[in-house]
């Protein structure tokens, strides 16, 4: 579904990606490891859009997308939730979600998706008409899920859901995409930290150091404790 | 009493004119954080151009409303082709702020010689509405001026409708909140841009034809404008629309209260104590940060 082959990608003169290569199927959820500032974040935004690739190529469903305005790429299928969350503050819950269903093909399903959401969601259902800034940081990481879900993505790029977040919230966040991947079989590619919860849901992993994919392994039978090393 | 009450009537209406140009600074502002330093300029060639048409199609017996669609579908097209040409590639920039500022003013400064070449130094004005007045008790009012609070009144309900209900009105909104936001539900932001270019240009086009049937005109009068709109939407709080409507309105009545008890010539040192002790007390404006 998604091929990433040699991407490089630079800060200014800051080499952050390093020939790194992924792939991931349909169906997948696939978790990307790594210590902070070593390109786990970038690598979901170089897929995006937001921060294209300064060489190499990305195939989505066969389609080259590594140079694509973040706009095309969302119109394919590809929703990217960001760690910031990127919420428009000064709107409600539903208007943010109604603005997650902005590309065409989204907007045409926009109803049964609201459904889908709010019943992923219960609290936001209960507080459509809030404003987001006034929101939780575990309420404002829902909002940010569900208005990528509105997107009508068949991928799903999720950074770090968990961070800042109590366990009951951390767990409601983690339940939540289990459930987008086994009911709507949206494909997921997370970055997160909390590498044991991770393990739990994806069926591979990828451990991304100074740039580089060091390792990919099956998730089932894999060793926390070798994951853990690999971060030193 | 009877010159204070029709003081602040003529305060209203001066707020109100304020008001629409302000309206256009903030909405590029709002939106792209791009302050035009040209604004004044840009409500010039709206009038100029409103007057021209006016002036040409007297034979065809064309009224000022037709002047002032023309007017305004040519400030958008400018205000587009000023967004692909100049800004879009600016705004990639890493000192975009400066570099965007300093561009807008050197196009004002263009545009107001090109008005010289083209309509010469004279002093000009576009005819009114309609001739007569009312009066309402003591207050006496001109129909042109009744009229101008009017169309201005239903340019901001028709802006608000847009904000609201358009889905490109929204966009705009979420590009004001979170432009990195507005990329990841799949708004093409560049596109956004360059219509809110489009849009504020021809607002404030519009609201230099309502200033130059109010008041004269010749090719300098733009940067008198242009301080106006700026204390205006600064002390409204840049980028608010709501902010820059009430700060029109206040700075319009004052105006008109210090024209009245102190003379003309107190006009601007009031106003800018006012703008200048709003910004030490609330330096986000009275609305700061809203669209």
């Amino acid at each position: 579904m998604l091929e990433v082959r040699d991407i490089n990608n630079h800060y200014a003169d800051l080499h952050v990606l390093k020939r790194v290569s992924i792939t991931v199927k349909q169906g997948e959820i696939v978790a990307l490891f790594g210590p902070n500032g070593h390109g786990k974040s970038t690598l979901l935004k170089t897929i995006c859009g937001l921060h294209p690739a300064t060489s190499g190529s990305i195939t989505f469903n066969g389609q080259e997308i590594a140079q694509s305005p973040s706009h095309t790429i969302v119109e394919m299928g590809i929703a990217y939730i960001p760690e910031e969350r990127h919420l428009f503050g000064d709107m409600t819950v539903s208007e943010n979600l109604n603005l997650g269903a902005y590309n065409t093909r989204a907007h045409k399903s926009i109803k049964q998706n609201l459904e889908f959401v709010y019943e992923t969601f219960p609290r936001l259902a209960e507080r459509k008409s809030q404003r987001c800034s006034t929101m939780s940081g575990g309420e404002s990481r829902m909002v940010a899920v569900a208005r990528g879900l509105m997107s009508e993505p068949s991928l799903l790029l999720v950074d770090e859901p968990s961070i800042g977040l109590s366990p009951s919230m951390r767990s409601a966040v983690f339940e939540s995409l289990e459930k987008i991947n086994r009911e709507k079989g949206i494909t997921i590619l997370i970055v997160e930290q909390e590498i044991r919860d991770a393990l739990k849901l994806s069926s591979r992993i990828y451990m991304i150091k100074k740039g580089e994919i060091l390792f990919e392994r099956p998730a089932s039978g894999l060793d926390v404790s070798e994951i853990e090393k690999a971060y030193f | 009493m009877e010159s204070f009450a029709n003081a602040i009537v003529s305060g209203l209406i001066s707020g109100s004119l304020y008001a629409a140009m302000a309206l256009g600074l903030t909405i590029i502002y709002g939106i792209s954080r791009v302050f035009n330093f040209g604004h004044g300029i840009v409500a010039l060639m709206g009038a100029y151009t409103a007057w021209l048409f006016v002036q040409e199609a007297k034979t065809a017996g064309l009224p000022l409303l037709a002047g002032m669609v023309v007017s305004c579908a040519v400030l958008f097209g400018f205000g587009m082709l000023v967004y692909q040409v100049a800004m879009k590639p600016l705004m990639k920039k890493a000192n975009w702020e400066i570099s965007t500022v300093l561009f807008m003013l050197g196009m004002g400064i263009l545009m107001e010689n090109v008005i010289l070449q083209l309509f010469g130094p004279r002093v000009k004005s576009i005819p009114v509405f309609a001739e007569g007045y009312i009066k309402v008790g003591m207050v006496q009012i001109n129909w042109h001026e009744l009229i101008i609070i009017g169309i201005v009144l239903a340019a901001i309900v028709l802006l608000n409708l847009f904000f609201k209900v358009t889905r490109t009105g929204q966009s705009m909104q979420a590009v004001a909140q979170s432009a990195a936001g507005a990329k990841v539900v799949g708004i093409d932001i560049e596109r956004i841009f360059g219509l809110t270019f489009g849009l504020a240009f021809a607002v404030t086009g519009f609201s230099g034809i309502l200033l130059g049937t109010k008041y004269f005109m010749n090719p300098h009068i733009g940067w008198e404008w242009m301080v106006k709109g700026f204390v205006i939407v600064c002390f409204g709080g840049l980028g608010s629309t709501n902010g820059a409507i009430y700060a029109a309105i206040i700075l319009g009545v004052v105006e008109a209260l210090a024209t009245l008890y102190l003379g003309a010539m107190w006009v601007w040192p009031i106003w800018f104590i006012i703008f200048l002790g709003v910004l030490l007390v609330r330096p986000q404006g009275i609305l700061g940060g809203r669209v």
